[in-house]
């Protein structure tokens, strides 16, 4: 468990656009040990959403929010040694974000989880053409297809991708999850067959752990 | 009202306001021209406060026509700033009111937000490739561990039958037959050697090179070295000349490693002088290092291919003079011994004029002593 001391601090840092201070804190916390499930959930997860609240309350302005989801986002490469380190299990997952989602960090910490997990975790980016998508999952033929969400407004993009996806690979599991959930939409998503609403990086952990064995 | 909203306007909206006399002079700003310029630009030209370099901006035209202008400002960061500038004749002289480009700066945000989401995607697939990397070269010095050891002990058992055969039956065979037991003896060897050194190699790659120190005379380990070497200089009618330049202290340093690296620079050596030639070693104490030097007379190495000397398998153009063979590994291995000593190997050669291979090692030995690498 990440101190609420280290966690506050980090958070104030963060918000001041103090990468360094950032860097310090994550490697500290590294050295001494710390899981990387608990850097991701913990600070940088809880982090991210904490900025999203204060941008959503007017508290700080879109480009803060932008500057502190980049620094998070740059302090992925300090724990990619321990993520990419896992014996492979032979499994693929490709996690994505639909067409006019620019909000990529909750994506990519899926495709981690899966790699941390032994699995090849591709992460296709941010606002992904369709086309793109459906090229890339007939190319990498993944055992579960990663949508995440983060602006509730773009819910019907996503659900239009997602039944292009069925229609194409009629077999293929899709796992749903973002903070746009937070606002409703999980009943538009169940309507799809072979999908599984996914609420936090918790979740699903333990959902790979058990399709792994 | 219309003059409190004309106030506010000017002092805080994002919009530069210059006033002009009718000459273009500045005679009046409001604070965020100030603020942007980062000077008081009251009585200046207005094209001073421009970054114009073609000098293409005049008033006159931009007042003849009425179309706003994109104009580039001097700013207090150094970065010029871009504004679309309309030019207005007021009463007492003329107004130039600079306004940002709202859709520029939106899609500058997102171009910058594309960019940094490819950047630090490509970063994860560049990390990702590097570990599977780095995994593959473990491997690979696994496997090339493994097969080195396994071949080792069946070629000494060849090395060493060979060896006895041409000692016990010098007397029976012919001399074709005894030719045969040499060829088996020193291809043998050769491998030998090799192997040697690929398990060599692959112990320094996977930094399990210990160094077992203990305070030794290196002067000792030189002349020791030279003994080793005097039968193949013989051969070559090369004498090998030890020059102590001064008092050299005793180090803290792995015998039989250091012993290596000076088997292979007076062995080289003596390879590519020609026969009848001379080999050098000066051993002198120096600004807290001991520095080992080991000069020939062989044909020397170009300048372009002596970075190929301490590569894996790197050879150069240059020929031994006796035709002998080199792995090709031997100078990265002394290399990297030298540096897990603390120390650096260097060289310094011509053609035509022979080469100067030296290591300096460091005398505060404590320093690196037990260091492992």
């Amino acid at each position: 468990m990440i101190p609420g001391e280290t966690y506050e601090k980090f958070l104030s840092r963060l918000l001041s656009g103090d990468r360094a201070a950032c860097v310090s804190i994550t490697d500290a916390l590294l050295k001494q040990g710390a899981d990387v499930r608990e850097i991701y959930v913990d600070l940088f997860q809880k982090s991210l959403y904490r900025v999203g609240e204060l941008w959503e309350n007017n508290r700080i302005s879109v480009s803060v929010e932008h500057m502190a989801t980049s620094i998070i986002e740059s302090l992925f490469t300090l724990v990619y040694p321990v993520i990419f380190s896992a014996e492979h299990t032979g499994k693929k997952a490709v996690v994505s974000c639909v067409a006019n989602e620019f909000h990529q960090v909750g994506g990519k910490m899926v495709a981690d989880i899966f790699e941390l997990n032994g699995w090849d975790g591709y992460f296709l980016g941010a606002n992904v053409p369709r086309e793109e998508m459906l090229r890339f999952i007939d190319e990498k033929k993944p055992d579960v297809l990663g949508l995440s969400l983060s602006i509730y407004s773009q819910m019907k993009t996503l659900i239009d991708v997602m039944e292009s996806v069925r229609s194409v690979f009629p077999r293929l599991d899709m796992i749903i999850g973002g903070q746009a959930f937070r606002w409703g939409g999980r009943e538009l998503v169940a309507r799809i067959s072979g999908t599984t609403y996914i609420e936090s990086l918790e979740v699903l952990e333990k959902m790979i752990k058990g399709n792994t064995r | 009202m219309d003059r409190q909203l004309l106030t506010y306007l000017t002092n805080h909206a994002a919009i530069l306001v210059f006033h002009l006399d009718s000459r273009g002079l500045i005679v009046g700003a409001n604070s965020r021209a100030r603020k942007l310029t980062g000077l008081d630009p009251v009585g200046k030209d207005f094209r001073e406060v421009l970054v114009d370099f073609s000098g293409s901006f005049t008033l006159d035209d931009a007042l003849a026509d009425e179309k706003p202008r994109l104009l580039n400002f001097i700013t207090s960061g150094g970065l010029p700033q871009t504004y679309t500038v309309r030019f207005t004749p007021a009463d007492d002289g003329i107004l130039a009111i600079g306004e940002l480009d709202q859709d520029e700066i939106e899609d500058l945000r997102k171009s910058m937000l594309r960019l940094n989401n490819e950047m630090a995607n490509l970063t994860r697939e560049l990390q990702k490739k590097n570990i599977e990397l780095n995994k593959l070269n473990e491997l690979k010095n696994h496997f090339l561990g493994m097969a080195a050891h396994d071949l080792r002990s069946p070629l000494s058992i060849v090395e060493t039958y060979s060896d006895f055969l041409t000692e016990e039956l010098s007397s029976q065979l012919g001399e074709e037959h005894l030719n045969f037991l040499t060829i088996i003896k020193s291809t043998s060897s050769f491998m030998r050697g090799l192997i040697d050194n690929l398990l060599d190699i692959s112990m320094i790659e996977s930094g399990k090179l210990d160094l077992d120190r203990s305070v030794q005379d290196p002067c000792m380990l030189i002349r020791k070295n030279i003994g080793l070497n005097a039968v193949l200089a013989a051969r070559k009618q090369i004498a090998i000349a030890l020059d102590v330049r001064n008092a050299i202290p005793e180090l803290s340093l792995d015998a039989d490693r250091i012993i290596q690296v000076m088997n292979n620079l007076i062995s080289n050596a003596v390879k590519f002088s020609p026969q009848g030639g001379a080999v050098a070693v000066t051993i002198s104490h120096e600004g807290g290092r001991v520095t080992v030097s080991v000069s020939d007379n062989g044909p020397g190495i170009p300048r372009e291919e002596q970075r190929k000397l301490f590569q894996p398998f790197g050879r150069t153009s240059v020929k031994a003079a006796g035709g002998e063979k080199s792995t090709g590994l031997g100078l990265l291995i002394a290399r990297k011994i030298i540096n897990a000593h603390g120390g650096e190997m260097s060289l310094e050669s011509e053609p035509g004029r022979g080469s100067v291979f030296s290591f300096s090692l460091p005398v505060r030995h404590n320093e690196h002593a037990g260091g492992t690498q």
